[in-house]
């Protein structure tokens, strides 16, 4: 089967935003069930499970799409990110996020967190972020 | 030589002790004092606007070279602030920017793309050259969101599920469409979010509910679909205080990311105030610091923030033109393009004067959401340590927006209408606890948060049975998905039905984008299908039709056809 990749949809925010409403085909949960399959039937019977409540990194990309036309660059590149974070455990996740506190980590252990970010989970603006952080919080003496 | 002993103190007329028992007395005063920061927005100590551009990078603002940038500088000179504007922007006079946020002809994506490229110090020239009444004027076009909302606290000084989920009901059906909690006991959380989130199903559908808890817990319940949106992401305006804060504009951004990667609204916090109050203002005035706040906001990549000095309220309160900032705070975060929760949500003044005076701005220009916490119960039982409104004050409130016909998105209920709401709302945590093998909830309990006022209304609870069955709810991984099917297991088909399409929203990521909420019928409205089109009088949002009308109702409204009857 064909699988349509966010990049070669082309969205408008008049006609096709809410996507729930307006463009449902489009959407996917992260295992792959289309959106109209979360019944009340299937949580019931045990076929929706918390995964699938989560929102797929392909939706993120269509969501930066409308958000970029309508002029919000930074939302749109908080949602590219956050579609790279889409393939992390919720832990891993959440000691990133720890690591990124102030003087909590040395240089190298942000460096090697980017490293596995673009090496594990090919999430190159993440890593980007984390990169620069590594860098300002050298010069501004806020590393472990 | 002898004198007349002087008296201990000079007689007051009685005109003075008239005064001195006057409420506002009591509130807190000091004089400005810049060299610390106790100023509102107005300090010789604050930099010049300037910036300089080379290949593509800020390499100088507000008169610091780049290799001086602290990081919130950095962050704000390399994502907040848009590069390809910024030379013309800055080259505009304050004051013509000024005029172009009032003058009505002027639109807001114009005024949008020309703040962009305004640095801190040159958004605060902007606003230092306008009046109350201008910023009025200008944020009810900036506002991001056409239609004006609310959010509530539903707290419980007992930390009590059965009175937080009858609130809920209430508050929803009232029409706040985002309820927030927190608590005394932090390790009570699990039960008062789960509480939270049944009770508001039980009004009016489509309330988002979240809970006020340290960055990774709050995560950790939203991943979780035990609340729906989260707010406490808190962002300060000097670095010191940002380290103190732990966090850092890189760390703040990537939990930004985060809770969109998991389909989950999030806003962050700040307000004039929090940088004196924690002792490292860097000599800079209240409104410069928040504005490098709002920037980092942007920079990040959030969709919004809650700013309006929030629990700091006392300071900027106690200092001249305290309130005027607070309001240039909320129109420069709209201005940035973010939604804006305006504030209004702590305890402010004993004065009932004052504090209304303090609302108005918000109020009648409209915001994404007005209050950003009014107390949907008595101040006694709001944990955010009260709010400059209470559930005493519906009435006030409801009868304001019909004397002035301004939408504050609130409206009056029928006693029967919110007595069963909160019936359900406690019978259906009941039912919940019940099925997911916790603590039980009494008849009595119900029948007395059906008819409470606060939380000494209800009876005690076993608060260390509570206590465990929180934790075991965290410790069993319970989710949103396990409280959808209690719910229609105890045949509350209905809220177990509206809680599955809330959670479906992180689906769809709808509800990401810039000032979304849901509406009573379950649809998004944002910034993107709802955007703000006011263009001067006859345009943007005006309540008409079934809005008007529902605004029309009182408690007490005396017939026109009958004079001995009353409708309501």
């Amino acid at each position: 089967m064909a699988v349509t990749l966010p990049d070669q949809v082309e969205l408008d925010p008049g006609s096709d935003y809410p996507l729930a409403t307006q463009r449902p085909e489009l959407l996917r949960t992260p295992t792959g069930k289309p959106i109209d399959e979360l019944t009340m039937q299937a949580v019931l019977s045990g076929d929706v499970a918390a995964e699938d409540l989560r929102i797929s990194p392909d939706t993120l990309r269509l969501q930066a799409q409308i958000a970029e036309r309508v002029g919000r660059t930074q939302l749109a590149r908080n949602f590219r990110r956050a579609a790279e974070l889409t393939a992390l455990p919720d832990d891993l996740v959440l000691s990133i996020y720890n690591s990124l506190r102030p003087n909590a980590s040395t240089k190298q252990q942000l460096t090697d967190i980017a490293d596995r970010l673009e090496g594990e989970y090919s999430a190159t603006l993440c890593a980007e972020l984390v990169r620069e952080a590594a860098d300002v919080y050298e010069r501004r003496d806020v590393l472990a | 030589m002898t004198a007349e002993p002087l008296p201990v103190s000079t007689p007051a007329s009685k005109r003075t002790e008239a005064l001195e028992e006057r409420p506002v007395n009591l509130d807190g005063f000091v004089e400005e004092w810049p060299e610390v920061g106790m100023v509102a927005m107005d300090s010789p100590y604050d930099p010049t606007p300037s910036v300089r551009v080379s290949d593509g990078v800020i390499v100088e603002m507000d008169g610091k070279p780049r290799g001086e940038f602290d990081f919130l500088d950095q962050f704000i000179a390399d994502h907040a602030i848009d590069v390809s504007v910024t030379e013309r922007a800055m080259a505009l006079e304050p004051v013509e920017v000024a005029r172009m946020l009032v003058d009505p002809t002027v639109t807001r994506s114009e005024v949008v793309e020309v703040a962009a490229g305004l640095t801190p110090a040159a958004l605060l020239e902007v606003v230092k050259t306008m009046n109350v009444v201008e910023m009025m004027q200008a944020l009810q076009k900036m506002r991001a969101r056409r239609t004006p909302a609310n959010q509530a606290h539903s707290t419980s000084a007992r930390d009590n599920p059965v009175q937080v989920a009858a609130e809920a009901a209430e508050a929803s059906l009232r029409g706040f469409r985002e309820l927030e909690t927190t608590l005394g006991v932090v390790r009570y959380a699990p039960l008062v979010a789960i509480a939270l989130q049944v009770g508001a199903l039980a009004g009016t559908p489509g309330a988002l509910t979240q809970c006020a808890l340290e960055e990774a817990t709050e995560l950790e319940l939203g991943m979780r679909g035990i609340t729906a949106y989260a707010e406490t992401i808190s962002v300060y305006g000097t670095e010191p205080v940002f380290c103190d804060g732990d966090d850092t504009p890189w760390s703040k951004a990537f939990l930004a990311s985060a809770y969109a990667s998991r389909g989950i609204k999030m806003r962050f916090t700040s307000g004039t105030g929090s940088e004196v109050q924690m002792g490292n203002a860097e000599g800079r005035s209240m409104l410069y610091l928040e504005i490098r706040c709002i920037l980092v906001a942007k920079g990040a990549g959030v969709q919004g923030l809650q700013n309006g000095s929030i629990s700091c309220i006392g300071v900027p309160g106690a200092v001249p033109a305290g309130i005027r900032a607070v309001l240039a705070e909320n129109l420069l975060a709209s201005t940035a393009d973010l939604e804006c929760a305006s504030g209004n949500d702590q305890s402010f003044s004993h004065s009932d004067m004052r504090r209304t005076a303090r609302l108005l701005p918000q109020l009648l220009s409209g915001t994404d959401f007005v209050c950003s916490g009014y107390s949907a119960v008595p101040n006694y039982d709001n944990m955010f340590a009260g709010s400059n409104l209470d559930s005493t004050d519906y009435d006030d409130w409801n009868t304001i927006q019909r004397d002035l016909q301004v939408d504050g998105a609130l409206r009056h209920v029928p006693e029967e209408e919110l007595l069963a709401a909160r019936s359900r709302a406690a019978r259906a945590l009941q039912a919940v606890f019940a099925r997911l093998g916790l603590p039980t909830i009494t008849d009595k309990e119900v029948e007395a948060a059906t008819y409470a006022h606060g939380s000494q209304d209800l009876p005690m609870r076993d608060v260390l049975e509570d206590l465990k069955a929180a934790q075991s709810v965290m410790d069993r991984g319970i989710t949103g998905l396990d409280v959808i099917k209690a719910l229609e297991a105890s045949g509350y088909s209905d809220m177990a039905h509206t809680l599955l399409s809330v959670l479906r929203h992180r689906v769809s990521g709808d509800l990401l984008h810039t000032s979304a909420i849901l509406t009573p019928e379950l649809e998004t409205l944002s910034a993107v299908n709802d955007a703000n089109d006011y263009a001067g009088p006859g345009s943007g949002y005006r309540p008409a039709g079934e809005r008007w009308r529902e605004m029309k109702r009182l408690r007490h409204v005396v017939s026109a056809s009958n004079p001995e009857e009353e409708i309501g």
